[in-house]
């Protein structure tokens, strides 16, 4: 990698800004009565549940190991759901919190246990336990929403705060927040880059590359619940399908926010931003009354070209060092010049 | 390792497909009758056709998630042919067509691109999805001419051309990969595409042409479909491709590539659609049938893995 970690997620956070800056205009000019703070606010409210699952699915797949969680939308319908079920048979209001919390700790470590300790490929365990989750979720409910939401949980979901919406406050800040620390600021954080960049090394210096890769998918699966008890919260019901086309928008989100898909490269402000422009996107969309189907080709669309730019920056580096390694010598800057002398 | 001797996992299917049979055929009167049989065998025909092209892909080390979804895209041409008049045969013929076009975009993405082929695929089933919307309009398309109907469910020897048409497609694959070099290019690329390269093998030109054979396979699966249902749904193929990729890893095909099982494959798909039709006729909700997939899945996978971790636990019987 030719760039620095740090000029690569500044590079990507000017190109996310930039995107923005066009759908928020595009929007201004199409329909102008759009850009309002109920708008914002609205914005802010569907970012919830896709930035809680874009980080941890950006948590797998930093760690490296050809990480991917495929079954972060199964995991948000499941915990919704057997948060509600839970209710049914007995389990105190008060409770539901814990219930879907703990349900997608649960279903997360599931997925570890089959990745770091059995050592079945990622893609192939996230794949079977997508349809596993989502499938229960439609199978337990027989696919119909389950009512019956505390209403005092309802004002914590669906309230804001100087037009915050509550959830964004107590939750998605505080977790980015508290992701960004550990992952900048302590050896743990380091851990997971470092297993991104060369497992090998990793295992070698002593890193206990199999149980924090079990821990990050139990991550995953806790910041899923998180976001089944958001939906909950927030839409008063719990549905069994509330999940669908997640994993399409998480891992867009993490690639667009500048994860490397291999791992080991990739920043937390990066995929909030990502996020925010995706349902800015999405919020534009339907104030423009595009279609919903629309959005999920544009998002495809979106995901491929950030890889194939990815790629092209990448080969424009490469040209750029060979044309100045080419150069003569007065004219040559920066470290080749330096590790010369 | 022989392409065709049965090894261990086929033989555990086969073991798994009778015992199914049997169960079922105890539990429900519906079951094994020549008709369901006829009817399990006419559901698995997408599935298998997707199915080899996936298993192709795996052994490759590569994948694609948006065949299901390019192979509802090619039914709605195949579709418009036959509304638009066109000769059955000819009709019939425009699937693989497409479905190869189709096959070589997603192709020059992955490989041109060099992009992980899971997130490019899955980028591209998004683009397929919003592709069959727009081609339809919202409107499904039904009520499509019978012609080709007719043609498939011909009898040539007693026996469906349907039947006919995917024996040749097996041979045909099965040839490829024993009898011509493209089968260990295929594997090679499959182990190490670094060293397949350096080992003077044509890298991308082996991997283009199995994106365009799994789109064609696709296609041809999008002919078949549209000949059994005459319409085209928005919904169409998209989950076949996640199914196909559960069926060929069931079968044995190792997604880290370089091995490959084509009767696994045909008994991974046969035994999902057992299951399945089992099942419903047992009187359990179809909405069941993903976390039975799933949990299939997730269980030969695990249980797979820990027999590996504990390799004396099965030595005895597994004879290597």
């Amino acid at each position: 990698m030719s760039r620095s970690s740090a000029q690569g997620s500044a590079v990507v956070l000017t190109g996310l800004v930039l995107l923005w800056i066009v759908v928020v205009g595009g929007l201004a000019i199409l329909n102008p009565s759009a850009i309002s703070t109920a708008t914002v606010a609205s914005i802010l409210q569907f970012s919830t549940i896709l930035a809680l699952v874009s980080l941890g699915q950006m948590l797998v797949i930093l760690a490296g190991g050809a990480g991917i969680d495929l079954s972060v939308g199964g995991i948000v319908s499941l915990s919704a759901v057997l948060g509600m079920l839970g209710l049914k048979a007995g389990i105190p209001a008060p409770m539901l919190p814990a219930v879907c919390l703990a349900a997608g700790l649960l279903l997360g470590l599931f997925n570890g246990l089959l990745i770091a300790r059995l050592h079945i490929l990622p893609l192939i365990a996230t794949l079977g336990t997508l349809f596993a989750y989502s499938g229960l979720a439609l199978a337990l409910t027989g696919g119909a929403a389950q009512s019956g939401v505390p209403a005092w949980l309802l004002p914590w979901g669906r309230g804001a705060l100087l037009g915050i919406p509550l959830p964004v406050l107590t939750i998605v800040v505080p977790v980015f927040l508290a992701a960004g620390i550990v992952l900048s600021a302590t050896a743990w954080g380091r851990w997971i880059y470092a297993m991104g960049c060369n497992e090998r090394s990793a295992r070698l210096v002593g890193i206990p590359v199999d149980r924090t890769r079990m821990i990050l998918y139990g991550l995953s699966g806790l910041l899923a619940g998180a976001g089944g008890l958001v939906s909950l919260a927030w839409l008063g019901s719990g549905r069994p399908n509330i999940g669908q086309n997640l994993e399409l928008e998480s891992l867009t989100a993490a690639m667009l926010g500048g994860v490397a898909i291999f791992g080991g490269r990739g920043r937390v402000g990066g995929v909030l931003a990502a996020v925010l422009l995706l349902v800015t996107l999405r919020t534009a969309l339907l104030q423009l009354n595009v279609n919903t189907l629309w959005q999920v080709g544009i998002v495809g669309a979106l995901l491929v070209l950030v890889l194939l730019s990815d790629r092209l920056t990448e080969r424009g580096d490469d040209l750029w060092r060979r044309l100045r390694a080419s150069l003569p010598n007065g004219w040559r800057r920066g470290p080749i010049e330096l590790s010369r002398r | 390792m022989g392409l065709l001797a049965p090894t261990r996992r086929e033989l555990i299917l086969l073991a798994a497909g009778a015992a199914s049979i049997l169960v079922f055929s105890a539990v429900s009167p519906y079951f094994g009758t020549v008709d369901n049989a006829a009817a399990i065998l006419r559901n698995s025909v997408e599935l298998l056709l997707i199915g080899l092209g996936i298993t192709l892909l795996l052994a490759m080390g590569s994948i694609d998630v948006s065949v299901g979804v390019a192979m509802g895209l090619v039914a709605i041409v195949v579709g418009k042919c036959l509304e638009g008049g066109l000769d059955p045969a000819l009709a019939a013929l425009a699937g693989p067509l497409a479905g190869a076009a189709l096959g070589l975009l997603t192709g020059a993405v992955v490989i041109l691109g060099s992009i992980p082929a899971i997130v490019g695929t899955l980028g591209l089933f998004g683009i397929y999805r919003t592709a069959i919307f727009a081609a339809l309009g919202g409107q499904w398309l039904s009520g499509l001419p019978t012609g080709l109907t007719e043609l498939l469910s011909a009898r040539v020897m007693g026996i469906p051309v349907t039947f006919h048409v995917i024996a040749a497609v097996y041979l045909a694959v099965w040839v490829a990969l024993r009898h011509t070099p493209y089968g260990p290019h295929l594997l090679a690329i499959g182990n190490s595409a670094e060293k397949a390269k350096l080992s003077g093998i044509r890298v991308s030109a082996v991997q283009f042409a199995t994106f365009v054979v799994s789109g064609a396979l696709a296609g041809l699966a999008a002919t078949f479909y549209v000949a059994t249902y005459r319409n085209v749904e928005m919904t169409t193929g998209g989950s076949l491709a996640l199914d196909a990729i559960a069926a060929v890893v069931l079968g044995g095909t190792s997604v880290l590539g370089g091995t490959c099982s084509l009767l696994g494959t045909v008994l991974g798909v046969l035994v999902l659609r057992i299951l399945q039709n089992g099942l419903l006729l047992s009187g359990v909700p179809s909405l069941w049938q993903t976390v039975v997939t799933g949990g299939l899945l997730v269980g030969v996978l695990a249980i797979e893995a820990i027999a590996a971790r504990r390799p004396r636990l099965l030595a005895a019987g597994a004879g290597r």
